[in-house]
């Protein structure tokens, strides 16, 4: 009983002592010489090396003022941000992503600070290309291209193939220039056995393909009605329904595997780096990684015959209307467009909007950075399918597993997808 | 007091070691499928030990069931340093520590008047009370949010205490009014004959004999107040204030996450829990006759 | 019995009120204030910010014709077996072969070690759960496939969680993997209470195994079966993470369940109107529910004792 009676006391005592701890923490006060600053960049990913300079060289810039960092989960911040935003919590600056359903809803919200007077007066909009641009402005109702600036990229990204070299020589497979001599490499591949392209049906992926395959058959007019509803975007025209049958037929012919449908893009970069498939065709977000750890000769591509691709302006800085020192949030971004910075952010793996490409010393960043520079001049970069409408991914995620499964024809599936572009389009 | 508890309630459990000499082979063959069954439970374990061990180059160039070439800690010191780790076990520590203990007393409290005390309306009471779990954790997030605005207790731990000491007490005030309406009635009238206050019948007859049950959820209220996630992600903005499965997220990027660190991490994050589970597993068995035989 | 006796009964049971004052005040605070504005929200137009625009049915008029919402519901059905009913039988069968056979046969020792690597799935993070299984059912180097392979069943090898066959029912093992741990350690706390010498004098009388599980062990520890299931089944009606993580919903919405609905809607269309109509609906039903539970547990051997 005595020992029982000690128990109970010592958890008395346990609960009262934390009750006291809880209580206090959480500040959230301004102080003018301190810049609270949130990004989701991993540590070692080429923002967040080229963001660490630039927190080095603020400080220094700025006397007495101490930058102070906090790295957040990318989904906290997704699932948080008009929470923390409306309230006395927010940070000075932070890194927020890009598109009609989330930088353009909280600034319809009134939540970020309009910074289009801020952007002409330090002449960020002369660093980037109008393509580029799209996702740093909004209208009023947060749709994106509008003329208001609430957000700055910093970085860029892009669809592309990653080819693996070592096994196009073992097959005896030619690298392909053209789409026509890009199905014709796959035929090879699949005759000797190997599963050509890396996929993944639970994630991104596999909508990419359809979406990529769309665009091969549309131009500029029919990305702006899909994706700014500059027109009725109609999910049954020829390039939409050439995309999803196109993509089906891969599926049947083994371009891509049949068993791919529950696999997530993880386990399809895996798979690409360990050299199970000659080609991935995914996202700049990979070239850091894929650099660090294959082991055998690869290189980058556009699309073979790609006149445009899914890729976009990377994900923005963005001021909150609470920020207490927007004065310095602004000094920093414009720390972080500057060449230096920029070239740091190519170097590590990056694709940068405003750096000097005789300072990219690596062959394949220059590359990788070079051929992002044609598409965003040519006006080519398509955004993402998922991007027009809320929760679009989802859809797109179940409805082409559909497609692959064959439970679906891409009629059926396109009008599933078009039922929830319409339903979710702003009223 | 104990001397009438003896009689009646509660018997000691292991007055018959002997018991042993009669195991035949059927027992054997069940205690062997028993393993069985225990290691199938813990390959996923396996598996992020597996994972955590590796580098990322090895994760990424043989895959996830590939066994480690080395023994590599990078992935949990990598980890420790960018969340700032100790701060964050601290968090997670006193935060689901405090709630195990407040509501295990909160769910005594409430069961002991409707389990023993029975109340009028009992029933409708304990359905009330338990729309703290029926109601989904989504509806509660935007007005606990604006609520906690109001008073000052956005982004402290304090909320995240106070909000999970209710959600949690709902089972344990369940459990244990179940347990307690069965509980014998003559010994609670011996008690009050013999003058016995109210509390003083709580405390030395009613604690003592579910005292196996509290024990159980003291393990289930920390164990789950811990793995608890969306509620700690949008109440604790600060780092400062992170707990385990929120600084977990840093992890998994919007494209990208990094097996081997979670593996590291999400195995760095369990131990407490499994330590924790551990050390009242042996109350959990003990608890009837240290509470009441000695 | 008079009525006299009652009115005292009544005034003795009164005395037990203050035990419920914290944990009613609490509650009000915590879940009574929030439920009421959930409801209230889901008569509004809001995204979550700014004055909420009053709109009277339309959201539950919008409810009551989306047909995936209700739909989803169908596999709400098997997720209560897979967390619930199975979990609760198995919980059962094997806290009774812990105690009354590991327990006394082989030393309290050998149950505990049984009951911690039972129970150790309840304590990882259900992300990693999910990452980890993903793995191993990988269809193309997962390690399922690998054993049927390495075994000769290389026929029985299957893409698990792509295939709209096998992905619910994957879904579900895993969940039964995760949850067995809960009914077990609540079981085995309960037979503690149980007095041995039962056992023993069943034994005695010569009654096999079964009939000791189904006369002595089950009536014991009724009041945490009801506990365990009524508990498991709220919780596969709000059933979402472990979904999630495996398979998104996917293949083509062959796992999708209700929660998805209200989770989505509260924050990726961040239209918390219709998010608040979806959880008031479900809770309605889970609370219905709730009410049959207890008054079936109500109606048992010691309910009006």
């Amino acid at each position: 009983m005595i020992k029982a009676r000690r128990g109970t006391a010592l958890l008395a005592v346990l609960a009262a002592g934390s009750l006291v701890l809880t209580a206090c923490g959480g500040d959230g006060g301004s102080d003018p010489n301190e810049l609270r600053l949130w990004h989701y960049e991993a540590p070692e990913s080429a923002m967040a090396v080229a963001w660490n300079q630039a927190i080095k060289e603020f400080e220094r810039t700025h006397p007495g003022v101490k930058v102070k960092f906090e790295e957040k989960g990318f989904e906290q911040i997704q699932k948080t941000a008009p929470m923390v935003l409306n309230s006395k919590d927010a940070p000075d600056l932070m890194e927020y992503n890009k598109g009609n359903a989330t930088t353009g809803l909280i600034s319809r919200q009134g939540l970020l600070d309009d910074m289009t007077a801020e952007v002409a007066r330090r002449g960020w909009d002369r660093m980037l290309s109008p393509n580029v641009q799209v996702t740093s402005k909004y209208d009023e109702k947060g749709v994106m291209g509008g003329g208001k600036w609430f957000g700055v990229p910093n970085y860029a990204e892009y669809l592309q193939v990653y080819y693996n070299e070592d096994l196009f020589e073992e097959h005896g497979v030619k690298v392909p220039a053209t789409f026509a001599e890009f199905t014709a490499a796959m035929d090879a591949f699949v005759k000797k056995g190997v599963t050509p392209l890396a996929n993944a049906g639970a994630e991104y992926m596999a909508h990419q393909f359809v979406y990529q395959l769309a665009l091969d058959r549309a131009d500029r007019g029919w990305v702006d009605a899909f994706q700014r509803y500059t027109a009725k975007a109609n999910l049954a025209d020829p390039a939409w329904t050439a995309g999803a049958a196109t993509f089906a037929d891969w599926v049947k012919k083994g371009y891509v595997a049949k068993d791919s449908v529950g696999l997530k893009a993880e386990d399809a970069g895996v798979a690409f780096m360990s050299g199970r498939h000659p080609m991935m065709f995914s996202g700049s977000w990979w070239f850091g990684r894929v650099a660090k750890t294959a082991k055998f000769d690869w290189d980058t591509m556009v699309w073979p015959g790609a006149k445009m691709t899914p890729g976009s302006g990377g994900n923005l800085w963005v001021v909150p209307k609470g920020s207490k020192n927007k004065k310095l949030a602004y000094d920093f971004i414009d720390i972080t467009m500057k060449k230096h910075i920029q070239n740091a952010l190519g170097n590590a793996g990056g694709i940068p909007v405003a750096a000097d490409p005789a300072a990219i010393t690596d062959p394949k960043a220059k590359k990788l950075i070079g051929n992002f520079n044609t598409l965003a001049q040519n006006n080519a970069l398509a955004f993402y399918p998922d991007w027009p409408v809320p929760a679009f991914y989802d859809k797109w995620v179940a409805e082409v597993q559909r497609l692959m499964n064959g439970k679906g024809t891409p009629a059926q599936v396109l009008g599933e997808v078009q039922k929830a572009y319409d339903a979710g389009l702003p009223k | 007091m104990t001397a009438t508890l003896t009689g009646t309630g509660a018997r000691p459990r292991r007055e018959r070691r002997d018991a042993r000499r009669r195991r035949g082979p059927s027992a054997y063959l069940v205690l062997v499928l028993l393993f069985a069954l225990a290691g199938v439970m813990l390959i996923p374990f396996a598996v992020v030990v597996l994972n955590a061990l590796k580098t990322p180059e090895e994760y990424s160039a043989n895959g996830p069931l590939a066994l480690p070439e080395g023994f590599s800690l990078e992935g949990v010191t990598a980890f420790w340093e960018r969340t700032d780790f100790g701060q964050v076990l601290f968090n997670s520590a006193l935060i689901s520590g405090s709630v195990a203990v407040l509501a295990v007393l909160l769910s005594v409290l409430n069961a002991y008047a409707l389990g023993i005390g029975r109340i009028k309306g009992r029933m409708w009471v304990l359905v009330v009370l338990l729309l703290a779990n029926t109601l989904p954790q989504e509806a509660l997030v935007y007005p606990l949010y604006y609520l906690a605005k109001q008073v000052g207790l956005y982004d402290t731990r304090l909320a995240v205490v106070i909000v999970f000491t209710v959600i949690q007490s709902a089972f344990g005030t369940y459990l244990l009014a179940s347990v307690l309406s069965a509980f014998p009635r003559p010994l609670l009238e011996a008690a009050r004959i013999d003058g016995a206050s109210r509390w003083q019948v709580l405390r030395h007859v009613v604690v003592p004999v579910v005292r196996p049950t509290m024990a159980v959820l003291l393990v289930f209220f920390f164990v789950w107040t811990w793995n608890e996630f969306l509620i700690p992600l949008v109440f604790l903005v600060s780092n400062d204030n992170q707990t385990v499965s929120v600084a977990l997220g840093v992890l998994q990027g919007q494209r990208l996450m990094d097996a081997t660190m979670s593996s590291a991490a999400s195995l760095l994050g369990l131990l407490p829990t499994v330590l924790f589970f551990l050390v009242f597993q042996r109350t959990l068995s003990r608890g009837l006759t240290a509470g009441a035989l000695k | 019995m008079s009525g006299k006796a009652t009115r005292a009964a009544g005034r003795e049971r009164l005395g037990y009120l203050p035990y419920l004052v914290p944990g009613l005040l609490l509650f009000t605070a915590v879940i009574g204030v929030p439920f009421a504005m959930n409801v209230a929200t889901g008569f509004t137009e809001w995204d979550g910010v700014g004055t909420p625009e009053w709109a009277g049915l339309a959201n539950y008029a919008r409810l009551a014709g989306d047909g995936e919402f209700w739909a989803s519901f169908r596999h709400n059905a098997l997720v209560i077996v897979a967390m619930a009913i199975a979990p609760t039988a198995i919980g059962l069968v094997l806290a009774a072969l812990l105690t009354d056979l590991v327990d006394r046969h082989f030393g309290p020792r050998a149950a505990s070690v049984l009951r911690a690597c039972v129970y150790l799935p309840q304590v990882l993070p259900i992300v990693i759960a999910g990452v980890v299984w993903s793995w191993l059912l990988n269809p193309q180097n997962g390690a399922v496939n690998e054993v049927l392979a390495a075994v000769g069943l290389e026929s029985l090898a299957h893409d698990w969680l792509g295939d709209p066959a096998t992905a619910l029912w994957s879904v579900l093992a895993v969940m039964v993997w995760v949850q067995i741990g809960f009914p077990l350690v609540v079981f085995m706390s309960g037979l503690q209470r149980v007095d041995p010498s039962l056992y023993e004098a069943a034994e005695i009388d010569g009654a096999s195994w079964a009939r000791r599980f189904r006369h002595v062990t089950v009536p014991q520890i009724r009041p945490e079966i009801f506990v365990v299931l009524l508990w498991t089944t709220i919780a596969s009606l709000k059933v979402f993470a472990p979904i999630y993580v495996l398979t998104k919903g996917g293949p083509g919405g062959a796992t999708s369940v209700p929660a998805y609905y209200s989770y989505q809607n509260f924050f990726d269309k961040t239209d918390v109107g219709y998010g608040a109509a979806i959880t008031t609906v479900l809770t309605l039903i889970i609370v219905a529910l709730t009410v049959v539970f207890l008054r079936a547990q109500g109606q048992g051997p010691e309910g009006e004792r």
